[in-house]
């Protein structure tokens, strides 16, 4: 009934940015400062080129097989049980990814408006919306990104428009930094929040054309790297990079330092923190559909929507384990660096082989079913 | 099934006819000659049959001999049948019917059955007639650039309705009968050429898949062929507007009408139709465009406009300036409940008074509602119950969810907006995010006849686009809708006006220069 092949290269460019968008927006410049002070916007853009090439592996190995997700031809390329293990560690990493995400928003809610609630209702909200939203198909998967890629967009340069107002440009310069430390740590931090990019494994075997997915992959990068790469350049140039430092969400405060023309609303911090709860709805809906997705398609299931639920409580209790904030950033930058090794070492690995063993997936005659 | 043979003889016939019918008091049975000579009997339902009609167009024939056939002396039964049919009856709608059931189901409709001796089953006459309202102004769909006609109940003067502004051929009427006791007659529209068949199929499978004892209104149909039931979203569009039934099957749509219902429905159906009206159409688009987005505020406005102004006082007040805070705390010093409490309360009060003044008497209800208003408006404050504020907000909620064009559409988003209310009294505007993003989650996931319910937005089409917020030139839509995959697509021929080279006639440079001359 459902058509196969029905997404388009806009709709793969919108779920490509609108998963990469998402809370690590609101660290980004603190990352970023701390790695390389006013070098700040230069190391976020190198880590956005970075993070390309991950996903220019991603879009070579999908063309190569557009039939198949990732956990599919895993298996084809280094055969059964390695091809199981990578994938379930894909699994694992992103369930983890998932939970960090959803936890990390809880605490900014929490923290920033919530102040009386407890973290575990606002995590457990943001995954209960996750899980039941991840229940459609496909399509209205992609539906989904499409409608909500302005409405992250636009909140976003809108701050950063409004922002120009107190910013100095001195505050950037040196661009390539004054004592740059830990560059190499901040870059690998930064690319680490590109991840969500690897939803691509699971969009091209849906692609109209699958051919496109290079393009809309470079489309994807452009946007969401471009956008983070003005964030950092904006927070940095308002705050300076030795106060940026002292900032734990640098956006927010971004966002809080901003007041809208004829004081129609004082403070926007609620308001963007409000609309950026889609952002950070379409990253959960994004690694928690390549979760679960990949779990059933493992265990070879027809229905991806039984696990929507199964995996709930494990996500959530995962979510739970860091003590506090501090200990939850830790954790997130250790698991952010594993993460590139199944994200971008594991699919180089396995284009590697494929060139080396000349595996390729079925081609698609799309004239034949458009 | 029994046929007219196996009821044999003319007695039979009538005895069979009583015997179905016969207990009825409003059943009549009238027994006469046939040219003076044949034994005949003549059924009917009295009050459903035009008894006029009746008398001399089907009696009168019956018992003269028709001058033509004066001069043949015996007429032989063989010959009867063909010189009632051609000869005698001067009636468009007469046939004969050879099995007994047809006459029965006949009879129920308003026609009337003529029995007579010798002759092989029985001549149905359609005499219906029925009383029915004048076409009056359309209730609900009220235009001040428009048609002024709406449907009525009959299911007849409905299509011709249609088929008046439709005045072509390819408009296609398919009608079958549904309900079993009921037997409704249900039209599905469509024009030949234009709508996809797979459509007209999918339609007349699903009403046909319909079992029910009786069909009451169209109503019934559209909770019978939805797609999905448990949502509170229209997925069938209601009028009783012919233009816009018109309208609708030009751009590729399928219209059904149910006998009885002045209400027709037309599928599929997406979300943008539910606030767009045909005077956005008849009006010049520069204005209707403007009006179309006021209309769209207004919608936003019903949906959300509670929500934001619980959220906000209850959890962030700084961020609205902060003198009008103040005068917001102010207002609300002698309120005993916390926001949220009182904007239910508030709004449950306003869905009740709404409800009250539908149901009452008109002449109770214009009290009715200048006591409503009172109560809602002046006593809750001055009682305490409420802040002004938040009068003005639930009045704002209120006149919003009027301007919506559409009644179902209108009453999702009113239903929707206490959910909202209630989220954003727990969570703040992060609940109120989390509700809208349910509700816009769940808007792209529902379909109407496979198409999915936010087009032209998503997926994107560029043509529909000109149509969704703004109403576009007339002449820049040249394509009929594009998710409804018409046969024809084109809607304009290729080079239609607006007049590009308009003539200046008139101008009274012109005049001047010929004066001179």
């Amino acid at each position: 009934m459902e058509p196969k092949r029905h997404i388009t290269v806009i709709e793969t460019a919108s779920i490509l940015v609108s998963t990469i968008i998402g809370v690590g927006v609101l660290p980004l410049p603190l990352f970023a400062v701390n790695a390389g002070d006013s070098g700040a916007p230069l190391i976020t853009f190198v880590a956005v080129l970075f993070a390309t090439v991950g996903v220019v592996l991603i879009a070579v190995l999908g063309m190569r097989f557009p039939e198949q997700t990732i956990v599919q031809y895993g298996e084809t390329i280094i055969g059964k049980w390695p091809g199981r293990l990578g994938s379930l560690l894909v699994i694992g990493f992103f369930a983890v990814l998932t939970s960090l995400t959803a936890r990390e928003f809880g605490e900014v809610v929490v923290t920033a408006v919530l102040k009386k609630t407890p973290v575990e209702v606002t995590v457990i909200v943001m995954l209960l919306l996750a899980a039941l939203s991840v229940r459609n198909n496909l399509t209205t998967f992609s539906y989904i990104h499409y409608f909500y890629f302005p409405l992250l967009l636009f909140p976003a340069l809108f701050i950063v428009a409004l922002s120009l107002k107190n910013a100095d440009v001195q505050n950037i310069l040196p661009i390539w930094g004054n004592r740059p430390v830990g560059v190499t740590r901040g870059i690998i931090t930064i690319t680490a929040l590109f991840q969500g990019s690897f939803i691509l494994t699971s969009v091209i075997p849906h692609m109209r054309r699958p051919e496109y997915a290079m393009r809309a992959s470079m489309v994807g990068m452009l946007v969401a790297g471009g956008l983070y790469v003005i964030i950092v350049a904006a927070t940095v140039s308002v705050f300076g990079a030795e106060e940026t430092k002292k900032l734990l969400w640098p956006t927010l405060e971004l966002a809080k330092a901003t007041s809208l023309p004829a004081n129609v609303l004082e403070r926007l911090d609620a308001a963007f923190l409000a609309v950026w709860v889609t952002a950070v709805f379409t990253t959960l809906l994004s690694s928690y559909f390549l979760t679960i997705q990949s779990a059933s398609q493992l265990l070879k299931l027809k229905d991806h929507r039984m696990f929507s639920f199964f995996l709930l409580p494990f996500v959530f209790v995962m979510a739970m384990q860091p003590q506090n904030i501090v200990q939850m950033y830790q954790i997130i930058e250790l698991v952010g660096r594993i993460g590139l090794f199944i994200t971008i070492a594991y699919p180089a690995m396995l284009l590697v082989v494929s060139i080396l063993r000349k595996k390729r997936g079925e081609r698609v005659d799309d004239r034949s079913n458009p | 099934m029994s046929t007219s043979a196996s009821l044999g003889t003319f007695e039979d016939k009538i005895a069979y006819i009583e015997g179905k019918c016969g207990d009825n008091g409003d059943f009549s049975a009238r027994r006469f000659q046939v040219f003076g000579r044949y034994p005949a009997a003549l059924f009917g339902f009295s009050n459903m049959i035009n008894p006029e009609m009746l008398n001399t167009n089907v009696l009168r024939p019956l018992m003269y001999r028709p001058l033509q056939l004066d001069d043949v002396d015996d007429l032989p039964p063989e010959r009867l049948r063909d010189v009632l049919i051609n000869d005698s009856l001067f009636f468009s709608q007469a046939k004969i019917e050879e099995a007994p059931d047809r006459w029965i189901s006949g009879l129920v409709h308003g026609q009337s059955v003529v029995v007579i001796d010798g002759l092989e089953g029985a001549i149905v006459v359609e005499t219906r007639h029925i009383e029915k309202r004048g076409i009056e102004q359309p209730l609900t769909e009220q235009v001040i650039r428009g048609p002024r006609e709406g449907f009525i109940e009959m299911l007849g003067t409905n299509l011709s309705l249609i088929r008046y502004r439709l005045q072509t051929p390819e408009f296609r009427v398919h009608t079958m009968e549904i309900g079993r006791r009921t037997h409704s007659s249900v039209a599905i529209c469509h024009i030949d050429g234009i709508t996809n068949p797979e459509l007209v199929n999918e339609v007349k499978r699903r009403l046909s898949k319909i079992d029910v004892d009786g069909v009451l209104d169209s109503g019934y149909l559209e909770q019978y062929i939805e797609d999905n039931h448990i949502t509170p979203f229209p997925q069938v569009q209601y009028t009783e507007r012919p233009d816009k039934v018109v309208a609708n099957l030009l751009e590729g749509r399928v219209a059904i009408l149910v006998d009885g219902s002045p209400l027709a429905l037309i599928v599929p159906t997406v979300f943008s139709q539910f606030y767009q009206t045909v005077e956005d159409y008849t009006e010049r688009f520069l204005l209707m465009s403007a009006i179309r987005m006021a209309r769209l505020v207004a919608l936003m406005f019903s949906l959300v406009f509670p929500s934001l102004y619980v959220s906000i006082i209850s959890f962030n007040p700084e961020l609205i300036p902060t003198e009008f805070a103040v005068a917001v705390a102010g207002g609300r010093a002698g309120v005993p409940f916390p926001a949220v409490v009182e904007v239910l309360i508030m709004e449950i009060s306003m869905e009740v008074l709404r409800e009250a003044t539908i149901r009452l008497p008109q002449q109770v209800g214009g009290a009715l509602s200048i006591v409503g208003v009172l109560v809602i408006g002046q006593a809750a404050v001055s009682a305490g119950f409420a802040s002004p504020i938040t009068v003005v907000i639930i009045a704002l909620t209120t006149i919003g969810s009027f301007a919506t064009p559409a009644y179902n559409a209108a009453l999702a988003l009113r239903l929707l907006r206490f959910p909202l209310v209630i989220m954003a009294g727990i969570f703040g505007l992060y609940g109120v995010m989390i509700g809208l993003i349910l509700i816009a989650n769940h808007m792209l996931s529902l379909k109407s006849f496979g198409i999915p319910y936010l087009s032209p937005l998503i997926p994107g089409n560029f043509q529909g686009l000109k149509d969704l917020l703004i109403r576009g030139p007339l002449w820049w839509m040249k394509k009929r809708p594009a998710f409804l995959q018409t046969i024809d697509r084109d809607r304009l021929g290729s080079n239609t006006p607006p007049e590009r080279e308009a003539r200046n006639v008139l101008d009274p440079q012109k005049i001047k220069n010929k004066q001179e001359r």
